[in-house]
């Protein structure tokens, strides 16, 4: 810790006494020249310097540069290569619009790639994928899913098909950061998890770091999932949609000002009807999503963004039961800039995620959510060609309604409820540099600060010796602990607050343009849990604040890697291993209750867990073939030991894999442009079983036959592996440019493979007789999607 | 509960499948299994009280082994001693033990010279009132359902298990926390039911800590184990204790209930 501050002063020292040349700032924006959409993660470069820099998420980018004329080269990927010459003998603004390249050039999508600073990057463990990539995957429904995309990375991987959310590098799935246009989206599943609730139209870029991850971030301690929406199109009015088997989407987006303002509205609606009318009652399942952006620009260095996401899951099966829950997220951007090479972004954010149930029949509604309220100002800061800081502070309040439950009329026997709102203060301040200390070496180091605060108003039960979970030695289980007393806590008063420093640095050596190897360290502190037994959360899962008996959970990770370019780039490989470790990951007593519980400190207890493991990744990057081969080779583990010598814990205090373990995963993606009409793209993928338990005798209790089960995850499913195809046709472009439009056909699950979802053991009620039963999601599954733009 | 909507949603897409596969399985080493419910029938004057023990079994065998050659009592708190005499397939039978409300019985059985204790308090239960049938039940409302209303006694925790005896078994279970002081009711509803069916309703006062229990049977047994969506499977202990010999811990639980019995003939 000391160690990495004290490196970080000396960096600094450096930077500046190196700032004494004659040099100017080179500052602008760069922009699709269709549509004047701000690209992120351009390449400006000055060759003959030897210096470079890619813009941030506004299209951004700063350079010094000194006196004197050069070759200024703008790369992006899909689009046409701008050379210019430039002379620069005062502080110069520069724009750039950027044209597609597919559009102009007879040939096939052969772009120029200028991936050569990846290597040198002390960036690691970062997944980038183009929005490009992912529409084109075969996916189960024909359905385009940020999420379904990124399990064929290396490293990313999920608890079975069926369920929500992902899982990196061995974290769970409540402690990736899911970040819309800044916001946090706490529930990122549609329909259990079939579906993303990100509308592929409306976005614009992503990215996934999995290790390596920049001071900027904090709050979990997996991943980032970093989503921008597009700003929309400011010099003509588009549309767009699509029509398939689950949902429809339609997308419209134009000028307000042209040239300054734009507006873009997306929606998505699955058909009402997911579940058959199957009987004579009202049924119905469906989502729906709406994303909205307004961007204005006031000048050359102000920029005003909002943007809107709303998102619910609707299921409603006759009078007896309704469940509906979403996200809710409004977001007021000012983009400013200081003196051409400090960019700033202050955002006023708003998020919201709730879940309702109502259960007909047991005569009940149930409400639950959490809302916050986020402002971050955050800058980056060029200062000269090998020294870029970013630093910035965030504070987010947040009010967690763990749930209400409400008699549904006055005929019902059950009670009005509610559990106590909890109110939480999380404030971080960082700085991050990115250095290139010299030609071959360049390190990106910072510090994050995060302090927690558990607020009032708050009524905490207290327990004997301050133990909520008492163990019975006698029996070997947990016991919930019956309250001595509750002290009150008023609106504002701290309850409880934690402080944590989370260094972060990465380093990167070059031996040449094509070859590096990297290494990176990062601590990071989750302040919130999602309160979940189950094997996969489900949307009625609650989030809860740290506090007075939940201790915020720490990770520490580190990474080394070998990375290298083949051919110019027309190859890449990337190879990481990883280890991490994370303490006061917290662990359900056997039989924990969880729903309507006010007293959750009663049925958890604290654990750890760890994960390791090695990635590669080898891609093809041009040409008409192109497409990746992903293996991870991991370890996912969870321990609670118990917290004297006599209690035995959970699982016996040892050791158990994660449920989402998965030894090998081996993911293959290809895609092959066979004409200008028609693209086919294949998927495979192959995976150890998931972990599961299974029984290694039974009983009988009450005429029911009870399985006694074997240590926790100590089986596995048989192996998963599956293929999908997809077939993508654009018909001939007319001299009418104006409307465009395709087809795409997919199969998911070729071969028809059963892939166990789950295995049941349990007696059969007619025979009597025990069985195993496998649950098999998707069998062979044809579908056809169409596109449509104009 | 989850699964099942998640499994009705992939029922009516048509594209989820369930089959029996060949699993083979690891054998643990058998345990003893205790069931030791000591029932006191508000209709009746019967004390006929009986327990049954049995070993645990390989999973996928077809008979449960009886233990036949254990010695079984019950100690009231006032020290009186109910000998279980075994008659046959591991049941143990005594005809004089009437247990009284809210007093603590220890349970001693002594089965391959070691010792297992369980101690216990007797539950009382309210009343059934009635028993009401509808047609709109389940999540999809469409099955028949079989709602056995009671009323809660106020300012106290109840805790409740209900067992239907139709064509299958089936244990339902109920603490009062969102309905104390309340007419609420015992749920049944399954798509078996027909019309003309007789159900036998049994209405048990259970302790706190045998609803903890029941309350993790229920998660490990029949379509509630595996899956995503569902709790960790997890051994369940109950409240027999080995003395002399703790890791060769018995399975099942003794407890002492009072009962209100009914039946019913579904129209």
């Amino acid at each position: 810790m000391k160690q990495n501050f004290s490196l970080f002063i000396l960096a600094c020292c450096y930077a500046f006494t190196s700032f004494a040349q004659e040099s100017y700032t080179l500052s602008g924006t760069i922009t699709d020249a269709s549509s004047n959409e701000t690209l992120i993660g351009v390449n400006v470069l000055i060759p003959s310097l030897n210096t470079g820099v890619v813009t941030n998420e506004y299209g951004f980018y700063s350079l010094k540069v000194p006196e004197g004329t050069y070759d200024l080269v703008i790369s992006y990927l899909g689009f046409q290569t701008i050379t210019e010459r430039i002379t620069i003998s005062s502080q110069t603004n520069l724009n750039f619009k950027l044209k597609e390249s597919s559009e102009f050039l007879d040939e096939i999508v052969i772009s120029q790639r200028s991936d050569g600073l990846n290597i040198k990057k002390p960036e690691m463990s970062l997944n980038k994928l183009s929005i490009n990539t992912i529409q084109k995957m075969p996916v189960i429904f024909g359905e385009v899913d940020v999420i379904k995309s990124l399990l064929m990375l290396p490293g990313v991987s999920n608890a079975g098909e069926g369920s929500s959310g992902f899982n990196v590098r061995g974290g769970a799935v409540d402690q990736n950061l899911i970040l819309l246009d800044e916001a946090t989206i706490y529930n990122s599943s549609h329909l259990f998890g079939f579906f993303s609730v990100f509308n592929p139209d409306a976005i614009k870029d992503l990215k996934l770091y999995k290790g390596g991850i920049p001071a900027k971030y904090g709050g979990r301690v997996s991943s980032v999932l970093d989503i921008y929406q597009r700003d929309g199109n400011s010099r003509e009015f588009k549309m767009q949609g699509g029509i398939g088997a689950i949902s429809s989407r339609l997308l419209a987006e134009g000028p307000i000002v042209k040239d300054k303002g734009s507006f873009l509205i997306a929606g998505r609606s699955s058909y009402a009807h997911l579940f058959l009318k199957f009987t004579d009652n009202e049924n119905s399942a469906y989502f729906y999503d709406l994303n909205t952006k307004l961007s204005y620009r006031l000048d050359d260095k102000n920029k005003l963004l909002f943007s809107g996401y709303f998102g619910r899951d609707v299921f409603s099966l006759s009078r007896n039961f309704k469940n509906t829950y979403g996200n809710t997220v409004l977001n007021l951007r000012w983009n400013h800039i200081f003196s051409d090479n400090i960019f700033s972004n202050l955002s006023v954010i708003y998020s919201d995620y709730y879940y309702g149930l109502t259960l007909g029949f047991v005569g009940f509604n149930w409400d639950s959510g959490i809302k916050n309220l986020n402002l971050k100002y955050d800058f980056d800061h060029y200062l000269n060609d090998t020294f870029q800081l970013k630093y910035g502070l965030q504070n987010t309040y947040y009010d967690f309604n763990p749930g209400e439950i409400e008699p549904i009329d006055e005929t019902s026997g059950i009670n009005y409820f509610k559990l106590n709102n909890k109110y939480a203060l999380e404030s971080a301040v960082y700085f991050s540099a990115e250095h290139n200390i010299s030609e071959k070496l360049s390190a990106e180091y910072g510090l994050r600060y995060s302090g927690f605060y558990r607020i009032g108003r708050d009524e905490l039960s207290i327990y004997e010796n301050d133990s909520p979970v008492v163990y019975n030695e006698d029996r070997d289980i947990y016991e919930e602990a019956e309250p001595i007393g509750t002290q009150t806590y008023e609106s504002g008063k701290i309850i409880s607050s934690f402080g944590n420093f989370e260094p972060r640095f990465s380093i990167a050596y070059s031996f040449n343009d094509n070859q590096s190897i990297k290494a990176s360290y990062n601590r990071m502190a989750q302040y919130l849990h999602l309160i979940s037994n189950t094997s996969s959360p489900t949307p009625l899962d609650v989030w809860t604040p740290s506090g007075p008996f939940i201790d915020p959970q720490i990770l520490d990770q580190y990474a080394f890697g070998y990375f290298r370019n083949f051919q110019d780039g027309i190859y890449s490989l990337e190879t990481e291993t990883f280890y991490k470790k994370i303490k006061n990951r917290i662990d359900y007593v056997n039989g924990a209750n969880l729903i309507a519980n006010n007293n959750i400190e009663r049925v958890i207890l604290n654990g750890k867990s760890r994960a390791y493991g090695l990635e590669v990744l080898f891609r093809k990057n041009e040409g008409r073939f192109t497409g990746w081969l992903a293996y991870t080779l991991s370890r996912a583990e969870q321990k609670t030991p118990g917290r004297t010598p006599v209690e035995t814990g959970i699982n016996g205090g040892d050791w158990y894999k994660s449920n989402y373990d998965k030894t090998h995963d081996v993911s293959i993606t290809a895609s092959y442009e066979a004409s200008k009409k028609w693209e086919f793209n294949a998927n495979f993928s192959f995976q150890t079983g998931l972990p599961s338990t299974f029984p290694t005798a039974q009983y009988s209790y009450e005429n029911i036959t009870v399985p006694v089960y074997a240590p926790r995850n100590s089986n596995r499913l048989p192996a998963y592996h599956r293929l999908d195809l997809s077939a993508n046709y654009n018909p001939k472009i007319s001299s009418e440019k104006d409307f465009r439009s395709s087809w795409s056909f997919g199969i998911y699950n070729v071969y028809n493979r059963k892939n166990a979802y789950s295995l049941t053991f349990r007696e059969n009620s007619d025979t009597g007789v025990n069985e195993a039963v496998r649950l098999s999601l998707f069998g062979i599954i044809p579908s056809v999607t169409y596109n449509f733009s104009f | 509960m989850l699964l099942k909507i998640f499994g009705l949603f992939l029922i009516f897409t048509g594209t989820s499948c369930e089959d029996v596969v060949d699993i083979p399985l690891d054998e643990s080493e058998p345990r003893l299994v205790v069931e030791a419910s000591i029932l006191s029938y508000k209709e009746s004057e019967s004390n006929i009280q009986q327990i049954r023990l049995t070993e645990s079994a390989p999973f996928y065998d077809e008979e449960i082994p009886p233990v036949e050659n254990a010695s079984v009592k019950i100690i009231s708190e006032t020290g009186l001693e109910y000998d279980f005499i075994h008659t046959s397939e591991g049941y143990y039978i005594n005809e004089n033990l009437n247990p009284i409300l809210r007093e603590t019985y220890e349970l001693q059985i002594i089965y391959n010279d070691e010792v297992y204790t369980a101690t216990e308090t007797m539950m009382g239960v309210t009343d059934i009132d009635f028993i009401e049938q509808t047609a709109t039940g389940g999540f999809a409302g469409d099955e028949i359902e079989v709602k056995v209303f009671y009323t809660d006694p106020g300012n106290e925790p109840n805790y409740y298990l209900f067992i239907f005896r139709n064509k299958k078994i089936t244990l339902e279970i109920y603490e009062d926390k969102f309905t104390d002081g309340n007419q609420i009711f015992g749920y049944y509803s399954n798509e078996d039911i027909q019309p003309g069916d007789n159900i036998a309703v049994e209405m048990y006062g259970i302790s706190k800590s045998y609803y903890e229990y029941l309350f993790i049977l229920r998660a490990q047994i029949g379509e509630n184990s595996g899956g995503p969506f569902e709790t960790q499977p997890a051994t369940v202990k109950g409240n027999v204790i080995n003395r002399s010999n703790k890791e060769n811990y018995p399975f099942g639980y003794f407890h002492l209930s009072e009962v209100d019995t009914s039946t019913y003939i579904v129209e």
